[in-house]
């Protein structure tokens, strides 16, 4: 009976051992909204979805901070001998995950990756390197980059992970595509990808940046498309965080384990108008148009509140942002609305389409303006369509109304001239004014941030006086996460930052 | 016998080139493509064109139709233009998910439905009877994102529990993937329970009304005896063929089952596919689903030889 009581006690102890033998794993479970689309090779892949795995992965030579200054990544300092060099000074301990020390040579290599037009990489737009003329290597640690002419935004725009350093062996090694490969040098590395079901990626152990460093063995990415699965997945304690949408808010306003993180986004919604189609074409309508909005009302029910009154410069652009609160179009008038109309020729109205998709907070914003419209005698036909419809419709500039959210970058070369300088890329309105081309350039040509801002803003002024656009809101983005999630301050810069952040046991 | 296989295996060359062709042309017409998808706001006429090249999207149409099934006899399914991953051996994989979440569903569907389907037939108008039909009705009309949802809400509401988040596969760790499979699986199982169920009364109390029955009661046979093996037998016919076409269904049609649960099955990969315009995928995909229906109406057409001696193929 002793001995038996014995090995009992014995087997206890050691079964209360044994969990903390074991150590839990320190692991942190992020519920997502969408999988990874088509992998993870950072200079041809834009899918917002994938960039929370590449931006894990990889790094750049700079980085943007939340206020929008320039601080350092893989460059340690940098030096501009004149408007169009630039010297960047690379710290040395940086390995990429195959275990290969980085050098000025592999800097060299991704750009030249980037402008080969055989990749077919984003990044190769003079939003990004595509002004780049040559790289050269100075010396290991040093690399000298050359431009074909002034681009004032560049050194900002090589924060992007389209401008990410890779591993020339990694993408030789794998027929020049890194979709399913990793040639990075980030805190984590590519773990197992399950198409549909998980991402993970594990922590490096040698990344350069100690303040950078995983604070996890691994992260794992849960695709949880359904929202009210993803809300119980956290609930449940199943995922640790979860990406969120402003309706998940009220439901867990009253559970003291769940926590909201937000930031606000430099993104913005609003109403782009064909001013190439009647009677868009006529700015008495677009004017109406503008007055008939009631800005306040959209933002309640398509952003269930949590959004700012925005231009398309918006406040979280800092210095650059051009006040719209005060501007004349901004509160709603329906007299006045109305008397535009009829002095434009339509004293009754006119029927129009309106083009939504993509997006709830898309589809919600075009159907309040639909009502909102119809007190001015505008009927609008709501068009909701698949994403595939909504992109022929961006490209193809074929819509009379669309309702959009475009991301305002991190400078104002993307906010102003991406979307509305003549011939650009963007600019799906075929908007064409001499004076706004004029500023733009004159603002890329000098490095004059002072000049810059003068430029921007009297090209964002005449393009809100123009009326071409009726932007709405930028809105709060949102992730809920268990209350053990510590340290995890998301900002518009980098929206899936993981450094420093711990699970409280 | 072999002769009529070998005759509806050859029927199967037509039917997939006709579904090749559909797939096509359906891809063509529909807007949006593969590569504004990659490209995203990015896009760019030089870029556009760069990667309508490099995916072989500049050819003539015809050319690109004939260069992909001219692959695809040979087995080659061709890539994905998103991942440049060979297709063939990704269906392969999405198959035995699917395959085990439908055959799952089935045996659920079964247990459920025969046993109630039976008693309904034989307690005909009685409360039992009227029960098993509501119960039926509801697992016909609910539809399964509904109960998914609502299932998932209630454990995770009730019992703080959410089934793993990390798909395991069947060989790798049997407990945790059937506690994977479960929920999904009797969602799917109930629904398709439900038409099983009004079958089976329905084809049941035909056979029992027949003569042969009054007569195998008059022998005296126990009434065991009578209904499994001369009445139930006899009514499975109508049953088999319902779930043949339900389990065909199954392989492409759990895709919204797939999606709120996380399961990397078929479904999703067409969906995945469809969604992002990439061709090789939903050629595959539909293709392998048009065969394996197809290959499943076979089955059931050969059993029908095994269940009532009467039919033969010569």
């Amino acid at each position: 009976m002793k001995k038996l009581f014995a090995l009992v006690l014995a087997l206890a102890l050691a079964i209360s051992l044994m969990p903390t033998a074991l150590a839990e794993e320190n692991v942190l479970k992020y519920g997502v909204d969408a999988d990874a689309a088509g992998g993870f090779d950072p200079h041809t892949i834009s899918a917002v979805a994938s960039m929370r795995m590449i931006g894990q992965m990889y790094n750049t030579l700079v980085d943007v901070d939340e206020d929008l200054n320039v601080i350092p990544e893989l460059a340690t300092s940098w030096e501009q001998p004149d408007d169009v060099t630039y010297i960047f000074h690379l710290a040395e301990n940086v390995t990429f995950h195959s275990g290969r020390a980085m050098t000025a040579e592999d800097v060299k290599y991704s750009f030249e990756r980037i402008l080969d037009p055989e990749v077919g990489a984003l990044g190769n737009s003079s939003s990004y390197a595509g002004d780049i003329d040559t790289v050269e290597v100075v010396d290991p640690y040093t690399v000298k980059i050359t431009l074909k002419n002034i681009n004032a935004p560049f050194l900002a725009n090589l924060s992007s992970s389209y401008c990410s350093i890779v591993d020339k062996d990694v993408v030789e090694a794998n027929d020049g595509s890194l979709l399913l490969a990793d040639g990075g040098t980030g805190p984590y590395t590519l773990g197992e990808w399950v198409p549909d079901n998980s991402v993970t990626v594990k922590a490096f152990d040698n990344y350069f940046d100690e303040a950078g460093k995983a604070t996890f063995d691994a992260i794992e990415f849960y695709v949880l498309t359904d929202a009210s699965a993803r809300l119980a997945a956290l609930r449940t304690g199943a995922v640790d965080l979860i990406s969120a949408d402003t309706a998940m808010l009220d439901l867990v306003e009253n559970d003291d384990s769940i926590q909201t993180v937000s930031y606000q986004s430099r993104n913005y919604t609003g109403l782009f108008l064909n001013v190439n189609r009647a009677p868009f074409d006529n700015p008495l309508v677009r004017q109406a148009i503008n007055l008939a909005l009631d800005r306040e009302e959209i933002i309640e029910f398509a952003f269930n509140g949590k959004a700012t009154i925005s231009g398309f410069v918006p406040a979280s652009l800092g210095h650059w942002a051009v006040d719209v609160t005060e501007n004349e179009y901004y509160t709603q008038n329906i007299e006045k609305a109305k008397s535009l109309l009829a002095e434009a020729g339509y004293p009754d109205g006119f029927e129009t389409n309106i083009i939504v998709g993509l997006l709830d907070s898309i589809r919600d914003t075009g159907l309040v303006v639909e009502q909102q419209l119809a007190e001015i005698g505008i009927k609008v036909n709501v068009q909701d369509v698949e994403r595939g419809q909504y992109l022929d419709a961006w490209n193809g500039h074929d819509f009379d109304i669309m309702v959009c959210q475009n991301g305002a970058g991190s400078d104002p070369s993307r906010a102003v001239a991406f979307f509305f300088k003549t011939g650009s890329s963007a600019n799906i309105q075929d908007y064409s004014n001499a004076r706004v081309d004029e500023l733009c350039e004159l603002a890329v040509a000098t490095t004059d941030t002072a000049k810059r801002e003068e430029y921007y803003k009297e090209a964002t002024n005449i393009i809100l006086d123009d009326c071409i656009v009726a932007i709405v809101a930028s809105p709060q983005e949102y992730f809920l996460a268990s209350t053990a999630l510590q340290g995890f301050a998301p900002n518009a810069s980098n929206a899936n930052n993981f450094a420093g952040v711990t699970l409280a046991k | 016998m072999r002769d009529y296989i070998i005759r509806r295996l050859l029927m199967l060359i037509p039917i997939l080139i006709g579904v090749s062709i559909a797939i096509f042309v359906i891809m063509q017409l529909i807007p949006g493509d593969v590569v504004s998808g990659i490209l995203g706001i990015e896009e760019t006429p030089e870029l556009r064109a760069m990667w309508e090249a490099k995916l072989g999207l500049d050819k003539p149409l015809v050319e690109q139709y004939f260069s992909w099934i001219g692959k695809a006899v040979t087995g080659d399914f061709g890539e994905s233009f998103r991942t440049g991953e060979p297709v063939f051996p990704e269906i392969m994989k999405r198959f035995k998910i699917s395959a085990e979440l439908a055959l799952l569903a089935c045996v659920i569907a079964w247990i459920i439905a025969l046993p109630l389907g039976i008693l309904s037939s034989l307690k005909r108008n009685s409360v039992i009877d009227r029960i098993v039909r509501v119960v039926a009705l509801l697992g016909v009309s609910v539809p399964n994102f509904a109960s998914a949802t609502l299932l998932i809400l209630f454990f995770s509401k009730a019992f703080n529990y959410y089934s793993p988040v990390k798909y395991v596969g069947l060989f790798e760790n049997f407990g945790t993937n059937m506690e994977i499979m479960i929920l999904p699986a009797f969602i799917l199982g109930s629904v398709m329970a439900g038409s099983v169920m009004r079958m089976t009364r329905s084809s049941m109390l035909e056979v029992l009304r027949q003569d042969y029955i009054k007569a195998v009661r008059a022998k005296g046979a126990p009434e065991r005896v009578t209904i499994f093996r001369h009445a139930f037998k006899n009514s499975s016919i109508p049953i088999v063929t319902l779930i043949g076409m339900q389990i065909g269904g199954l392989m492409g049609g759990t895709v919204v089952i797939e999606q709120i649960f996380s399961i990397p099955g078929l479904g999703q990969y067409t969906l995945t596919g469809i969604s992002q315009r990439d061709f090789p995928v939903v050629q595959g995909c539909v293709l392998f689903i048009a065969f394996v229906y197809v290959i499943v109406n076979l089955l059931v057409d050969i059993l029908y030889t095994y269940i009532d001696p009467r039919i033969s193929y010569s």
